[in-house]
């Protein structure tokens, strides 16, 4: 009898009370991620209470950057403009993705399959584009619209101006619809029609079934879809930089860029830096927090659906033509034609509106003119991460989610915790933070400033958040005794892992690691701060030119770049098709 | 109450389409409480939704207290709204938002059979009242068990005083001591209401439990409508014998007017028959009455041999080949002779007689009870 208890306490990896030292590599490959969100965090907090020179014994320790970042005026500035285009993104992102979900989960719109497609390759398709896009169309100056609006009405100057914070939350509001659209088709789609049905049945009409009914079941999934818009807009980079920085239009993230980057010969200013930053990180925190609470309540209203369930859809009859029309126009503003923009100025000497005259002068010039070192330079440093980040995000993606979802121990309410730090913390913040670790902290002891790999590890905290959600659900979804069979067998846990896990949740696995490169491939926001010349990215390429001036070189980098994204993106869409794509 | 003609209903699936409904006749009286029962796919919740409004009919016609509410001929059409129905969902559809007692009183106050504002709280209460549920009035709807949030639902349904109760499948998400006691309190309340009500359910005992009529459903049709007596002693067709429950098959051919030859010996039917006939006989399991001596050319006794049993508690069900044909028997206890070798007495009145056509198959299928 007590053998058999000995041998059952002996397993290789059973979770139950006390068991954590049975295998001490996956708890510190899972710890790891959560150690390094830490130090970054601290070391720019570290940074904004100091003066002088940070990290020496000249530092004075105070909370002067505190009292500087509150009394600039330029900083209200700033914070006002955020304001506006926060409130215009998430405006513009639920007008079009809120009436796609719908028309996609409640009606009997035909190809949803595609639309589908559309939105989720949406995503994926940069929010740089829209905004490089945008630019040639509505930039007060060079716009297209404006020069024809200009030339039609015999005005002065250009009537739209985009590189506004309402004209900047319209093109970031664009680019995050396709967020809105997931978010809340999942909720159109687990809403369960009896409950609607019951209304109708018991003689409520059509008004009163959507108002009492639909609505307050909805409103839980709006909310939370506008708090997370919220979240992103509030510190997001690279929109706000395509379209303000060069026309002087602010916001926290740009400002905080000018901070660490001035133009010119001005001095970096890292304690005030790292004092706005603090402001930024309490203040996402609190809409995380409030993010997952309003998702709890949403979660309360799903009603096991009995096997009765079947969706009734509301039949669209003639206003079929309408929907696609809406969707398809959605497409073409936020996707299409700023593409087909780029493509032109990509090919054209300078920027000009379409004209026969401009299409004479068509040429490959900007090609041959590019700076190949430095493009090569971008594409093998892109290629870099490309290849190692999303590798190691499944690593300690997967090594996570097994502890969280396997542990009955309290300890995996910590880790939890870890993984949903990088979901709290924007993309700025955290490049502030490696910004500052590198050259102040660890700057003596590991190189890591000015290098690819500071970029990598960034990007490896960042997306994963986004990996262990993915790789959570599909855990939960294999049942424990599988595992248990293999240990009982007598498989380390390691053997377990490769032999019966790995294999169950492959395509899991495969569509993470695709996203995450997909994400890599394009992002902008860390590369920009982190950047120097050494350990420039492909995107950061085309950033420089943009804001050097060279909007056709840039176009033309841009070009080449979606060369490599678009067969990457028809992959994504390829194992898509076979399994499911993780939700964001 | 509700009468129906001809009801059909396709449904578009990829590659064609499926009929859900085949021009189905059905009649409802006043008061009754009618179940409808048939196997899973059989169209049983489509007709519900028809009746409800919830599924617009492609032909035929539905009538509910005399009034047209959905036809082809001439096209007409009653909203849902418009109906006076009261329905049990099969997933409940508890409203989860709102509380137990907001819930029951959502449809009286702005409905279209909404009751006077005065009157809104009292017939509320009274409905869940009538379900147990007052101490819980005031209760969040998602915090309830599967089995309140059943009677949250019955209590909605009924507070409106529909002329007809809907109810698909009300017991299938409840575990099986709460059906039974679940069931015959719904029936009770029902007829103390004097509801007619039209109920769908896939068991048969369930059916035959609380059914005043019960209609047989297949594949968009009905087999059978009648009392539940009728169904089970003296089903229209072989599928209606074995829905209802195990039964023993052998092919015959007649005689005599009330007396088949078969593979097991002479079984003596009632009724007549045409001598010469091919027939397909039929017994249940508990008609198989052991007798201990066999009185010499008796007929309707077979003799045979014991060969496994199983324990259900209050019977035994027990497995005999007789002359190479196995039977199933039910009884209080193990027919023994002490050599293995039992013998059955079968009254004539206890078997189901049937043209044969075709050989019933899966005769071993359903092991019920
Ligand atoms: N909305 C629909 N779309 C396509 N086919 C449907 C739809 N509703 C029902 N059907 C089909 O019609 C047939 C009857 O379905 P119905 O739901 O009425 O069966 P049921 O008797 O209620 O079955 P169960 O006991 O499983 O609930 C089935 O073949 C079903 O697949
Ligand atoms: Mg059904």
């Amino acid at each position: 009898m007590s053998t058999v208890r000995q041998a059952v306490l002996r397993l290789p990896f059973s979770f139950g009370a006390r068991r954590w030292r049975a295998s001490p590599f996956l708890v510190s490959l899972a710890l790891a991620p959560m150690a390094v969100i830490l130090l970054l965090v601290v070391a720019m907090l570290w940074i904004s209470l100091q003066k002088g020179v940070f990290g020496t014994a000249s530092a004075i320790y105070t909370l002067e950057n505190y009292r500087e970042v509150l009394s600039d005026p330029f900083l209200l500035h700033a914070l006002r403009n955020t304001a506006i285009f926060t409130l215009s993104t998430v405006f513009f992102a639920l007008v079009l993705g809120l009436p796609i979900a719908w028309l996609t989960e409640r009606t009997t719109i035909p190809g949803k399959t595609l639309i589908y497609a559309l939105m989720t390759l949406g995503l994926l398709i940069p929010g740089i584009y829209t905004a490089m896009g945008w630019t040639l169309i509505a930039h007060p100056r060079i716009g297209i619209l404006n020069r024809w609006l200009v030339d039609l009405l015999g005005l002065a100057e250009g009537p739209i101006n985009i590189a506004t914070p309402v004209g900047m939350g319209f093109v970031q509001g664009m680019s995050l619809a396709a967020l809105v659209f997931i978010l809340t088709a999942q909720m159109f789609r687990a809403m369960n029609p009896s409950l609607e049905e019951a209304a109708k049945v018991h003689g409520l009409n059509l008004g009163r079934t959507l108002w009492r009914i639909t609505l307050p079941l909805a409103l839980p999934g709006i909310l939370a879809a506008v708090i997370y818009i919220t979240t992103i807009g509030i510190a997001t980079f690279d929109i706000p930089a395509i379209l303000g920085l060069g026309n002087r239009v602010y916001m926290l993230s740009t400002f905080l860029y000018i901070k660490v980057h001035p133009p010119g010969s001005g001095l970096p200013e890292y304690g005030i830096s790292g004092a706005m930053g603090a402001f930024m990180v309490i203040l996402a925190i609190f809409l995380t927090c409030w993010y997952g609470q309003v998702l709890r309540q949403g979660h309360r209203f799903e009603v096991i659906t009995g096997k009765g369930y079947r969706p009734a859809l509301i039949e669209l009859g003639r206003w079929t033509m309408l929907g696609w029309g809406f969707i398809a126009l959605y497409a073409l503003i936020s996707k299409l034609l700023p593409l087909l923009l780029i493509a032109y100025a990509a090919f054209t000497p300078y920027f000009a509106p379409p004209s026969f005259e401009m299409f004479g002068k068509l040429s490959t010039v900007h090609f041959s003119n590019m700076d190949w070192d430095l493009v090569l330079r971008g594409l093998k440093n892109t290629g870099i991460l490309v290849l190692v980040v999303p590798l190691v995000v499944l690593l300690f993606g997967f090594s996570i989610s097994w502890l969280v979802v396997r542990s009955r121990s309290r300890s995996r309410y910590l880790l939890e915790f870890g993984a949903f730090l990088p979901h709290a913390l924007p993309e700025v913040i955290m490049a502030i933070g490696a910004l500052m670790l590198s050259l102040f902290v660890i700057g003596n002891v590991v190189p890591l400033y000015g290098s690819v790999y500071l970029i990598a590890i960034v990007y490896v905290v960042a997306r994963l958040a986004f990996a262990t959600r993915a790789i959570n659900g599909s855990l939960l979804q294999i049942h424990k005794e599988l595992e248990e069979a293999a240990f009982v067998a007598g498989l380390s846990t390691f053997r377990t892992a490769w032999r019966v896990l790995l294999p169950l949740i492959w395509p899991t696995l495969v569509s993470v690691w695709i996203w995450t490169a997909l994400l890599v491939y394009r992002e902008l926001t860390v590369a920009v701060f982190l950047g120097v010349q050494d350990n420039i990215t492909l995107p950061a390429v085309i950033w420089s030119y943009w804001y050097g001036g060279g909007i056709n070189k840039a176009s033309a980098v841009t070009l080449l770049m979606t060369l490599v994204l678009t067969p990457m993106i028809l992959a994504v869409w390829w194992v898509g098709r076979r399994s499911q794509v993780p939700g964001q | 109450m509700i009468s129906i003609r001809h009801l059909a209903k396709e449904f578009p699936v990829s590659g064609g389409r499926v009929a859900a409904l085949k021009g189905l006749d059905l009649e409802v009286a006043e008061g009754e409480f009618f179940v409808i029962v048939g196997a899973s796919g059989s169209g049983k919740t489509t007709l519900l939704r028809c009746v409800a409004g919830l599924e617009a009919p492609d032909g035929g016609e539905i009538r509910i207290a005399g009034r047209v509410v959905s036809s082809d001929k001439p096209p007409v059409w009653v909203a849902s709204q418009q109906r006076q129905l009261g329905m049990v969902f099969q997933s409940y559809a508890v409203w989860p938002h709102l509380t137990v007692y907001e819930n029951v009183a959502l449809p009286l106050a702005e409905g279209e059979q909404r009751a006077p504002r005065r009157e809104v709280s009292s017939r509320a209460r009274e409905a869940l009242r009538l379900v147990q549920l007052e101490e819980l009035a005031d209760r969040s709807a998602t915090l309830l068990s599967g089995g309140q949030q059943q009677r949250v639902a019955l209590a909605r349904a009924i507070a409106v005083n529909p002329r007809i109760l809907l109810m698909d499948e009300p017991l299938s998400n409840l575990d099986a001591r709460l059906r039974e006691e679940v069931r015959g309190k719904i029936r009770d309340l029902s007829k103390q209401l004097g509801s007619t009500v039209l109920y769908v359910t896939h068991d048969q005992v369930e059916a035959m439990a609380m059914a005043d009529k019960i209609a047989l459903m297949q594949a968009g049709e009905l087999l059978q409508v009648g009392l539940p007596m009728e169904l089970y002693h003296h089903p229209a067709r072989p599928e209606v014998a074995e829905f209802f429950g195990l039964v023993n098959w052998v092919e015959g051919r007649m005689v005599q007017p009330a007396l088949a030859e078969t593979a097991v010996g002479a079984i003596e039917i009632k009724g007549s028959q045409a001598p010469g006939s091919q027939v397909l006989l039929g017994f249940r399991p508990e008609s198989l009455s052991p007798v201990s001596t066999p009185p010499a050319g008796a007929r309707n006794v077979l003799s045979g041999v014991l060969r496994s049993s199983t324990f259900l508690g209050d019977q035994f069900l027990y497995d005999v080949m007789i002359r190479d044909h196995l039977f199933v028997g039910k009884g209080r206890l193990i027919p023994s002779n002490g050599d293995g070798n039992v013998c059955f007495y079968v009254d004539p009145r206890e078997v189901m007689v049937f043209p044969a056509k075709k050989k019933i198959s899966g005769r071993f299928d359903e092991r019920g009870i």
